[in-house]
């Protein structure tokens, strides 16, 4: 499994398929913003996003989104506050701001969230 | 979804464009249409009947799955909001139409709310295109100048382009410690009160403008209102944000400078400033196409949003998340509040024109107030200066009548002109860039206050106060 920061370097993809998103590590999601959706509540009895960890990655489902791509638009991004799976999640160093877009083929970009794109933990 | 929705909204509008020369035949037997005035609703309830109370019930209804919607029943509403906004709407056009075979007030209407949207989206369009940074500490005192300057940049930029410009430099200079107050509070000064001064400012002040109140007019009687009032919020967000920097956690080092990016969309800007001008009523050789509910300017207009986003440098697109989607909800959600507040708006001018002998300044301060508020607040003033010129035997549109009204009832015109600006603040829909702001701070993770939340947690207990002292200082006990 590679980590959050070998990802980033080599520019590894993600992928999509309709409203699911797998992404090529483990991690522990925060706060998701996708639109003006601020998804903070992971748990089994809200709908908006379910996350689940697999052996090679962890996939997330964005429940009120049946195709993400349509609801993405060009400038946009999902905008995720995760921390890497082992790393201290109390340890506010430790959380880091990402960015996923769909760019089309099922390929989704990860990308760390500069100082130029406005997102709020 | 959306698309879908858009394309049923212009299919409907050039269905009403393309039988305007057969409908406005039809008007024209029953009415004489030169009586009927470009801006005003009052003088038009004369012709046709009246609409019946019970048609206040759409723009209720809307109002109300507004308020309620996103926290009782958010997916519905976040999927259906556009059809029910637009259903809503043509249960209201129909009924004009079918009913009081009323064709000018949806047409009007339309003209208005076109005008509304093409002014919006362009200041939208264009401010995506500029970056600025503000690499410094945040602090009460910097946020509370940032206030001041857009509160002072308002009028002349307008409310709407001062709010586009600010709001995302001002989430980003916060971004360590932002709360729903710090938006709640730009969009009480940038969005709303800041523009009282100029009739760039706010639309109402404008629409006097074009009636024939003198361009300066509203800054020589109004800024001794205005400035109280706005350094009053301004100090109350102070003191509100200084209990709030203990809470700080940023130890981040800053370099103090800021950067600016997006000159090109700063000349859209101001072309889309001047083009505000560009108007029948107010240079002769503009060109009217009357009866279609568009000009030149809105041309213009609709033609920067094209240039505009085409010519923006990707990257500062890209560093702004540059997305459609809040100007969009703005035009579903306000297509739709502009056509089922006709009725509201007709009954509202009929009672004033009948009551107005009575109305006190102070009456027409807190009537003018509390329905610009939830009612678009240009036509609302409209409503209430031809009230009281009526009162003084004045029509509204003649444009040396509003001059002899200016200069012999002021302070009639300062309570109108004050409370249609200053309470556009009260809700999320008071004005049009309320709703743009909020919808930008979410998109970046803020978690803002529903549409009550805003009214009774922030609103009431904020403004409503200092709007009581402007009463009581300014408007109480004059006639």
């Amino acid at each position: 499994m590679k980590s959050l920061d070998e990802i980033l370097q080599n520019n590894i993809s993600g992928m999509y398929y309709g409203n699911r998103v797998l992404l090529p590590f483990h991690f522990t999601a925060l706060k998701i913003v996708i639109e003006k959706d601020i998804i903070t509540d992971f748990s089994i009895r809200e709908k908006g996003a379910y996350v689940n960890e697999c052996p090679e990655f962890t996939e997330i489902y964005f429940m009120d989104y049946p195709e993400l791509e349509p609801n993405i638009s060009k400038y946009e991004n999902i905008k995720m506050v995760i921390v890497e799976k082992g790393k201290d999640i109390f340890d506010f160093n430790t959380h880091r701001k990402i960015a996923i877009r769909p760019e089309g083929d099922h390929v989704l970009s990860i990308k760390e969230i500069d100082e130029n794109t406005i997102f709020i933990e | 979804m959306i698309n879908k929705n858009l394309s049923i909204l212009i299919i409907l509008v050039l269905i009403l464009i393309l039988h305007l020369g057969e409908l406005k035949a039809a008007d024209q037997s029953l009415i004489d249409t030169s009586a009927v005035t470009e801006n005003s609703l009052s003088s038009h309830s004369e012709e046709h009947p009246l609409p019946a109370a019970f048609m206040v019930i759409p723009f209720l209804t809307l109002l109300l799955m507004i308020a309620t919607g996103p926290l009782f029943y958010r997916h519905f509403w976040e999927k259906h909001y556009p059809k029910i906004a637009i259903l809503l709407g043509l249960i209201t056009v129909g009924y004009y139409l079918l009913v009081l075979h009323d064709i000018h007030t949806p047409l009007h209407t339309l003209d208005e709310y076109i005008s509304f949207i093409a002014l919006l989206g362009s200041l939208f369009v264009a401010s995506g295109g500029i970056l600025i940074k503000i690499d410094r500490k945040s602090t009460p005192m910097l946020n509370s100048l940032l206030f001041l300057f857009g509160a002072v940049i308002a009028n002349v930029i307008g409310t709407t382009g001062a709010s586009m410009l600010l709001i995302r430099p001002f989430l980003k200079l916060n971004k360590d410690r932002i709360k729903p107050y710090h938006i709640i509070f730009f969009i009480f000064i940038v969005s709303n009160i800041g523009g009282a001064l100029t009739p760039i400012g706010d639309p109402p002040l404008f629409l006097g403008f074009l009636k024939g109140v003198g361009f300066f007019w509203v800054i020589e009687h109004v800024w001794y209102i205005w400035l109280p009032t706005v350094l009053a919020i301004t100090l109350i967000f102070y003191l509100v944000d200084a209990r709030n920097m203990p809470e700080s956690k940023s130890n981040i080092s800053h370099s103090n400078k800021i950067e600016f990016k997006g000159f090109k969309s700063v000349i859209f800007l101001g072309v889309i400033i001047l083009s505000v001008f560009i108007d029948p009523a107010v240079v002769d050789w503009v060109p009217s196409f009357d009866p279609l509910p568009i000009g030149i300017r809105e041309i213009i207009m609709l033609s920067i949003i094209f240039l505009a986003y085409k010519s923006a440098p990707s990257e500062i697109l890209a560093a702004n998340e540059f997305d459609f989607e809040p100007i969009k909800e703005v035009a579903y959600l306000f297509v739709g509040i502009f056509a089922t507040m006709m009725p509201a708006l007709q009954l509202i001018a009929y009672e004033s024109n009948v009551y107005g002998q009575s109305l006190t300044p102070g009456i027409f301060y807190w009537a003018t107030g509390s329905l610009s508020a939830f009612l678009d607040n240009a036509p609302t003033y409209l409503n209430f200066l031809s009230a009281a010129m009526g009162k003084f035997n004045l029509d509204v549109n003649i444009p040396d009548q509003v001059l002899q009204f200016e200069l012999a009832h002021p302070i009639y015109l300062s309570a109108v002109s004050v409370a249609a600006v200053f309470f556009g603040a009260m809700t999320y829909i008071g004005n049009g860039p309320n709703f743009m702001v909020k919808s930008i701070s979410e998109r970046a993770g803020i978690r803002m206050p529903s549409f009550f939340g805003f009214l009774f947690k922030y609103a009431v207990p904020i403004l409503l106060p200092i709007f009581i002292l402007v009463w009581l200082v300014f408007y109480f006990g004059k006639v």
